[in-house]
């Protein structure tokens, strides 16, 4: 008896009745993978296409860096704390978190939660087809959606950390509208197609856009609210 | 008519010197380009062939390439700057001034330095979102991905620990404020602040301890872990291109 | 290869001598990881620090007032006099380490970072700190000075009579 021997995945049956000629299996794509067009030698396009993109890269950095200067400040001093005393841009975003939170939840336990999250994100129920949220039981979905939203917010308000509910209810408007919109065409209907995974990102980016925009420009002495183009509102 | 540059080249192509070094002739078949680059060691982590669509500047931004570029950037200004400084404490701010007023061309060295550090960290987030949009997480690239999220981590820790090195006040307190966070970390942490500090408060043996990490023991990690990343973009299929898609939403590929 | 149904003639399980060598390695060298994780980190943990001592002696307790607080600046940390005697406050605010001030006008310890309070006695009156001012353990020498450990925090209701 021939045996044919078929890429499948996890079972194949083929020595059965009907013959199956493809095994599609949960969590694959279906798209045929292998003619995604057509290829040109690395040498030398890539290579010398990198080399333009690093020229570029370095004739801005040079503009830039001509103009410039970097900051330096007063000689350290153990005993003289600025005010306010702010970390690097990158992390203001969590220093702002700090100002909500007690220092494990925000400077411990939210980034590693942050972390495991994105290390988890292509093994936890990978949506590979990119199935948009409102495909599957949209009544049911809202429903849950809703409610997370809602304790999210009530647990944000308990904490009085509007920075963050400022873009969550913001995404959420969208997130909802998108649920409700009847259009085919136009923003809309774009966001009605997005998957959760995608809403999900959205609200981190959005979230850690605000904290770092607020950490940044709107934060002065104390850590107070200040306006950043005028005197201390408090 | 090739001129006489051309004609010197071909010549010097021709010496013994030049073929021992070049094994494949000159690249001008799909063989020896192949070769080129296939062959060689810098450059074997590339594939031979790549998708047209996925050179498009549209296809990433070049994102990821730009990341590894501004990497190598920071590697050569921060060699360059090494020469210079001390990492203890009485000569580290000394030596900032030094750089910044004495030095010849050593102010548009640390400039360089310094805005090749931000725009590394925002062209890393900015590289990993991208790559999310685009779906390039899915399998079969998985666990490239999470190589991707470990050299995040990596290219904050390098920030973090150069930002102590000029030993000023900015840098000083922004380490303080880290360092503390750290010891709210239940039952080990003050214990893992005092390794990392090689104390109890920010002082020479922190700035030491922050200099060896971000010169020796971060920058070999980083490489480590680029080159899995970019061995795995090969080995996984390459890049994710976005498909182009048709009026009516379906996809034209 | 090990059949975990394989029992020897007086009912013992028997492995094979592949297995009992896999494992024993394998366990070796988890002994040697763990034990060279050991000595580095002995080895990352200074056992001489070039930093003020964390025990210090404060002065004479005549040199301050009572009801007065005093900020000692090299060893960042309050004396405290009240009527019944001394006690010894950190100036490092609990919340990210920053160095609080002492403001005699409004009568507390303000922290200049994120906007933390506190009485005197290191009590938090507002703001992010999770806790409030340890109290650090203090005596006196056997020639009469106030003699300060970092290292020993002590409960905030016990006062040096003096």
């Amino acid at each position: 008896m021939e045996q044919t021997k078929i890429e499948a995945g996890f079972q194949s049956d083929a020595k059965k009745e009907p013959r199956r000629i493809v095994f599609i299996t949960r969590n694959t794509s279906a798209k045929v993978q292998d003619d995604r067009g057509p290829k040109l030698m690395t040498y030398p396009n890539l290579l010398v296409r990198e080399a333009i993109v690093f020229e570029v890269l370095v004739v801005i950095m040079v503009l830039i860096a001509l103009f410039w200067d970097a900051p330096l400040e007063q000689l350290a001093n153990p005993l003289l704390t600025p005010n306010p005393a702010k970390a690097p841009w990158y992390f203001l975003g969590l220093q702002e978190l700090l100002h909500f939170f007690p220092p494990f939840v925000a400077g411990i336990l939210i980034p590693t939660l942050v972390l495991l999250a994105l290390v988890v994100i292509p093994y936890f129920k990978v949506n590979v087809e990119g199935k948009p949220l409102w495909e599957e039981h949209p009544k049911k979905r809202a429903g849950i959606v809703v409610a997370v939203i809602l304790t999210l917010l009530v647990l944000l308000a308990v904490f009085d950390a509007w920075t963050i509910i400022v873009p969550t209810a913001a995404v959420s408007v969208l997130l909802l509208s998108s649920y409700q919109s009847k259009a085919s065409r136009g923003w809309l209907a774009v966001l009605r197609r997005k998957p959760l995974s995608w809403w999900i990102m959205t609200w981190f980016i959005a979230t850690a856009i605000c904290l770092t925009v607020v950490g940044t420009f709107f934060r002065g002495p104390g850590w107070s609210w200040i306006w950043p183009w005028g005197t201390h509102a408090g | 008519m090739p001129t006489p540059f051309n004609a010197a080249l071909e010549d010097l192509r021709t010496t013994r010197v030049w073929k021992s070094i070049f094994r494949r002739g000159p690249a001008n078949s799909n063989r020896t380009r192949s070769i080129a680059v296939f062959g060689n060691l810098f450059l074997h982590w590339l594939p031979v062939k790549v998708r047209e669509k996925s050179l498009r500047v549209r296809a990433a931004y070049y994102l990821g390439s730009l990341s590894f570029l501004l990497f190598i950037m920071l590697v050569v200004t921060g060699v360059l700057l090494m020469f210079y400084y001390h990492p203890a404490v009485p000569n580290a701010y000394r030596d900032m001034k030094d750089l910044q007023f004495v030095v010849s061309n050593g102010v548009f060295l640390r400039n360089m330095h310094r805005l090749g550090a931000h725009l590394m960290v925002l062209l890393v987030f900015w590289h990993m979102f991208h790559v999310f949009y685009r779906g390039g997480y899915k399998p079969p690239h998985e666990f490239n991905w999470v190589i991707g999220v470990l050299l995040l981590l990596v290219t904050l820790f390098l920030s973090y620990t150069g930002y102590l090195l000029p030993w000023d006040q900015l840098a000083f307190w922004a380490v303080t404020v880290g360092t503390n966070i750290i010891s709210a970390m239940p039952v080990i942490g003050r214990k893992v602040r005092f390794v990392a500090l090689g104390g109890n408060i920010v002082g020479e043996n922190a700035l030491l301890r922050f200099y060896v990490l971000h010169v020796v023991i971060l920058p070999l990690l980083a490489f480590l872990f680029i080159g899995v990343h970019f061995w795995r973009v090969q080995k996984d299929g390459g890049l994710t291109v976005r498909p182009t898609r048709d009026e009516d939403g379906t996809n034209k590929d | 290869m090990q059949n975990p149904a394989q029992k020897s003639p007086r009912g013992k399980p028997v492995i094979s001598r592949r297995e009992f060598l896999n494992e024993t390695t394998l366990g070796a060298l988890g002994i040697a990881g763990l034990g060279g994780t050991a000595l580095l980190y002995q080895y990352f943990s200074p056992n001489v620090l070039f930093e003020p001592p964390m025990t210090f002696r404060a002065g004479n307790p005549d040199l301050y007032p009572v009801d007065s607080v005093t900020f000692l600046q090299d060893q960042l940390v309050y004396i405290v006099r009240t009527s019944s005697g001394f006690y010894a406050v950190s100036a490092v605010c609990t919340h990210l380490g920053c160095i609080t001030q002492w403001k005699p006008d409004a009568n507390m310890i303000a922290c200049p970072c994120h906007g933390s309070k506190f009485h005197r006695d290191g009590v938090k009156i507002e703001g992010p700190a999770p806790r409030p001012l340890p109290h650090f353990a203090i005596s006196l020498t056997s020639d009469g000075e106030l003699l300060v450990n970092k290292l020993e925090t002590i409960k905030p209701d016990k006062v040096l009579n003096v």
